[in-house]
């Protein structure tokens, strides 16, 4: 599904050169729950990013689906992430002045779908993050935990291959960040590949597999074992 | 004035931090300000009264005392000699003159070239009735024909060298005549007492002769002369002053609403008179025109200014509009700026100073840059339309006004941003 | 974006799209108009005259001392400076007239058919008094009849006779031939082509001539001449001198042709539509600034949203089209209002000058007009805001 050979990205400014990530090497198979730990600055969010598309990698290569996004012109990389790769925000980033229908429309209208089969969709992915009800309503009237489940909605409503979530959890209290998550696992046993940024170790434990970044190297890799989980 | 001086740092500052936007509200504030200026300018100076005290008591009596037969018509545009005379006999205003206007030829002797002057051919009381201040010398006593002549201040200059020049002969088209008196500076704008045909956007004339006298030297009008017989307006001296040749204006001054009723009533009858004598055919048409109407009696009115004046209001509502609109998106931009000041304990109150400040440096860019703007605009419209060219000049009133203006412009373009900006939820403000 | 979520995002800034909206429309009845009247002045500017506007010449002229200005001293000074000049090289043909064509107004009076005075007569007629050679300076056709060849006083028994132009000759004897009827300023002689005479006549193509003296100089008189074209400008050069020569006691008040004077007829008109044009760039220049600044702190102000667009798929055509189609969006509503303004501004124009009413070809060209520098000026704020990098806009609080 995801294959990373030897990335890299540097940061340069005039005085300093950074190495965000260096040789970074990872395979991710479809139906993956994987979580990216590892500390602040580490490189974790540069990588969720580059694995979006949202940011370009300086050197090796990155395949997705098999293919290389390397050298893809800015339409083929918006239309690769409108279709395969869906994101969901620690801010939410919902469209403030859209309405919750509004808002997960959006990627749909630019996949060119005709309004019937964004309807669909839309009230599928509503029917199962459960907000149905709530969907005339603007992102200001809900809470915190609801606006993410839209987020999560928004993310899904295009059926993307990989969904990429930058600590969904991070501005949620526990009640409301554990309705969050097992959102996101009933959307990975439909088959959809999740990757995960989070700084929560319990989240991390509950995901399939963990993969550490230290000083942007892919340090660990380690698939948990379940049993080894639960008596921890 | 210390914390103004600070205010005005903390306007500076603002400024800097986004010099484009700003520039841009001052530029589109001057332009605006000063196509309108300019414009106002003409507007003002076209339709000021230039007698705004004497204004209401001087009246333009038109009759329809012509041979011809004409139903519903106006009154000719001017009189003739004999409608003059008759015209004269009453005694109800408190002065009275009959005018023209031609152009002539002047010079000391017959070996030197001729000065081209323009001629006021006129009676005693044109010059107290419109107030023509004298420098020198006397005028007429009365309405005789005498070989006498009232020079500008300007022609005795050009003409002698010096403005003392009382009792001097010169030649006007080859005839002998003494200077009796010479005026001081003196420009009437716009110059009602002959509105016909546009002139009132005209200078005044350079001399000044006695009615009669021009009659006697055959001057034709040169403005408007029409026939309405046979008369030969050769024969200005004999049958021009009997026959329909009509060339005259004529003013007379009504102080009093009764003099005013009552020279109308000597206006009519004259008519009747004149009807029942046979000497005119058509229905009676009388009209007693205020000075303040004259130009409009006369169709003058400034149209081309009039339409520019309808634009340049809308093209500064505009810019108002727009200045606005940008001025709203700096504020936004600095928004975060001024919830933090409130947040650290500003009062709205101290916010309205800061905002007052902002306002007079918004103020003195703006009125230098429409000032600019305005005194270009006035030369491209001297050249544009050179027929407006003696009204562009700024008095005081004007300049004050122009100023006023744009000071409350620049206060109404920042009023409503600021009030936004300082008004707006300080808690979402802060966290967005 | 469709159209329903770009309203919405337009009608969320009320104001701003409120203030855009009403400077927009003004923009339109503003430059619609103008062009309207810079139209109409091209029109009488392009109006046939009937003349060889650039190859005729006119001084006007006086006499500064009044023993010239009587006969005979005026017959011979006339005599003398028509010599002169048509001595010039590149002179086709000169003429004394006591006035010139292509005049706002000037010596005129009524005309009519003698036999009919009521049902014929018609006021304000050019009258000209020329020499004979006016009709060669003016180089029309002779329609009808025989040009006079000798110059006759109007002061004697007989009265000169008359030469029409055809607009005149048709009205006055309804198209039947004019040739021998009489005039109640003489007998027809000819009629020849039409030509421009006053503005401010009954009909600028109705002109009666005949060659006779002038009647008096009071108002001075024209010397009008017709030049070879490439020596038009030679001979204007030399003509004011060689006059001088002739005679020092006149006032030359101007020289120049015949294109200039009627230029210089419609000045107010040019000059007018002239300052509104000024005013029209201007004011799109605005409208510029305007479009340019909205999109700027718009695009500015909602970077994360930019930012989460392209993260959900939007490419940066497809982000440059939404903020371009937003401009375009408030642009033609501007326009909508701005046409009905236009009708208005156009009625209240109306009431103090003359302008023609709206085409309907008109507004479109000048809502493609407005729709294109709003593009322009859009551009380079949208084209700056693709480049927002998602990763990082996202990422904001």
């Amino acid at each position: 599904m995801i294959t990373l050979t030897n990335l890299g990205k540097v940061f340069r400014t005039e005085l300093i050169e950074t190495h965000a990530l260096r040789e970074v090497n990872l395979q991710v198979n479809e139906g993956e729950f994987a979580a990216l730990t590892g500390p602040s600055g580490s490189g974790k969010s540069t990588l969720l990013n580059i694995l979006g598309t949202l940011e370009s990698f300086d050197s090796g290569d990155y395949q997705l689906d098999g293919k290389s996004v390397k050298g893809l012109s800015d339409a083929a990389l918006s239309k690769l992430r409108n279709e395969k790769i869906g994101f969901i925000f620690q801010s939410f980033n919902l469209i403030k002045d859209f309405s919750i229908y509004d808002n997960i429309e959006l990627p749909l209208r630019y996949r060119g779908l005709n309004a019937a089969a964004r309807k669909q969709r839309i009230e599928q992915a509503l029917e199962l993050v459960g907000l149905h009800a709530r969907r005339d309503y603007l992102p200001g009237q809900l809470s915190g935990g609801q606006q993410q489940r839209v987020a999560i909605a928004r993310a899904i409503a295009g059926e993307p291959r990989i969904l990429l979530a930058d600590e969904p959890t991070g501005n949620l209290d526990s009640l409301m960040a554990r309705q969050v998550m097992e959102l996101l696992e009933q959307i990975n046993q439909q088959g959809c590949t999740i990757l995960m940024v989070t700084h929560d170790p319990d989240q991390a434990r509950r995901a399939g597999r963990n993969i550490q970044i230290i000083d942007g190297q892919l340090h660990d890799s380690t698939m948990y074992d379940p049993l080894a989980a639960q008596s921890a | 004035m210390e914390q103004f001086i600070y205010y005005l740092k903390v306007s500076f500052k603002g400024i800097k931090r986004a010099p484009l936007p700003y520039a841009l509200t001052i530029f589109i504030l001057s332009v605006g300000l000063g196509v309108f200026f300019a414009n106002a300018t003409f507007y003002y100076q076209l339709n000021s009264d230039p007698m705004p005290h004497k204004s209401d008591k001087l009246f333009f009596p038109m009759m329809l005392l012509a041979p011809y037969t004409c139903t519903d018509c106006k009154p000719p545009r001017v009189l003739s000699y004999s409608n003059i005379e008759k015209l004269s006999q009453s005694d109800i205003p408190s002065a009275k003159t009959a005018m023209y206007s031609a152009g002539g030829y002047m010079r000391l002797n017959a070996s030197q070239p001729a000065l081209p002057v323009s001629i006021r051919i006129t009676q005693r009381d044109f010059f107290s009735m419109f107030e023509v201040p004298l420098l020198h010398g006397t005028i007429w006593p009365d309405n005789n024909a005498r070989h006498e002549i009232i020079l500008s201040k300007a022609t005795a200059e050009k003409l002698f060298g010096r403005t003392d020049v009382i009792g001097e002969k010169l030649l006007l088209d080859d005839r002998h005549l003494t200077v009796t008196g010479v005026l001081d500076d003196w420009q009437m704008l716009p110059r009602l007492y002959d509105a016909n045909n546009r002139n009132h956007l005209s200078p005044v004339e350079d001399v000044y002769l006695p009615l009669e006298t021009g009659y006697d030297m055959n001057y034709l009008s040169n403005t408007q002369s029409q026939t309405f017989d046979q008369t030969d307006y050769r024969q200005l001296s004999t049958q021009g002053r009997t026959g329909a040749l009509h060339q005259l204006q004529y003013w007379v001054q009504l102080d009093t609403p009764a003099q005013q009723q009552a020279y109308q009533q000597f206006m009519a009858n004259l008519v009747q008179d004149e009807k029942a004598a046979g000497r005119h055919p058509s229905e009676a048409n009388n009209q007693l025109i205020p000075m303040r109407n004259i130009v409009n009696y006369f169709g003058g009115d400034s149209t081309d200014i009039k339409a520019f004046a309808l634009v340049t209001l809308l093209f500064l509502l505009v810019c108002l509009f727009n200045a606005s609109h940008l001025s709203l998106n700096r504020y936004l931009g600095n928004q975060y700026e001024f919830s933090l000041r409130r947040a650290l304990g500003a009062s709205r109150a101290q916010l309205q100073l800061q905002m007052l400040a902002d306002v007079i440096l918004m103020a003195v860019f703006t009125i230098t840059g429409a000032l600019i703007t305005a005194y270009g605009g006035i030369k491209l419209m001297n050249q544009l339309l050179p027929s407006n060219r003696l009204f562009s000049s700024w008095d005081l009133t004007l300049l004050l006004s122009l100023l006023g203006i744009a000071f409350v412009c620049s206060y109404l373009v920042t009023l409503y941003p600021s009030l936004r900006a300082s008004f707006g939820n300080l808690n979402q403000q802060l966290k967005e | 974006m469709s159209f329903y979520l770009l309203c919405k995002v337009l009608f969320s800034r009320k104001v701003v799209t409120g203030l855009l909206l009403v400077q927009l429309a003004m923009t339109l009845a503003l430059l619609l108009n103008s062009i309207l009247l810079a139209q109409q002045t091209q029109q009488q500017l392009n109006q046939p005259t009937g003349l060889d506007l650039n190859n005729t010449l006119v001084a006007l002229l006086k006499p500064t001392t009044a023993s010239l200005r009587v006969y005979p001293a005026l017959q011979e000074l006339l005599d003398r400076q028509l010599a002169a000049v048509q001595a010039l090289p590149g002179v086709i043909a000169a003429a004394y007239a006591n006035q010139s064509a292509i005049l706002q107004g000037g010596n005129n009076g009524n005309i009519y058919d003698i036999e009919q005075e009521e049902r014929t007569n018609i006021p304000t007629v050019p009258m000209y008094f020329v020499s004979k050679d006016f009709f060669s300076v003016l180089n029309g056709k002779v329609l009808q009849g025989e040009l006079p060849q000798h110059s006759i006083s109007l002061d004697g028994p007989v009265q000169p006779e008359v030469v029409l132009t055809k607009s005149l000759a048709d009205k006055l004897f309804s198209g039947e031939s004019a040739i021998g009827r009489q005039s109640s300023r003489g007998r027809v002689a000819a009629v020849i082509d039409d030509f421009y005479g006053q503005r401010y006549s009954d009909h600028v193509m109705y002109n009666s001539v005949q060659v006779a003296p002038p009647y008096g100089v009071d108002w001075g008189y024209s010397i009008m001449l017709r030049t070879q074209p490439e020596q038009t400008e030679a001979v204007r050069q030399k003509l004011a001198d060689v006059l001088r020569a002739v005679e020092p006691d006149i006032e030359i008040f101007h020289v120049r042709t015949l294109a200039e004077q009627h230029k210089d007829l419609y000045r107010n008109e040019y000059g007018l539509a002239m300052l509104l044009a000024i005013l029209s760039a201007l004011m799109l220049l605005v409208t510029m600034v305007s479009s340019y600044s909205s999109t700027h702190f718009h695009a500015l102000k909602r970077q994360q949203e930019i930012g989460v667009k392209r993260a959900l798929g939007a490419s940066k055509n497809t982000i440059l089209l939404e903020l371009l189609s937003e401009n375009w969006l408030c642009t033609v509503i501007g326009a909508v209002f701005g046409i009905g303004l236009a009708l208005l501004l156009n009625q209240a124009l109306a009431q103090v000058i003359t302008i023609p009413p709206l085409s309907w070809w008109l507004p479109l060209a000048t809502c493609a007009i407005l729709l294109l520098c709003v593009t322009v000026a859009t551009w380079y704020p949208a084209a700056i805001a693709t480049r927002i990098s998602p990763a990082t806009a996202t990422k904001a609080l």
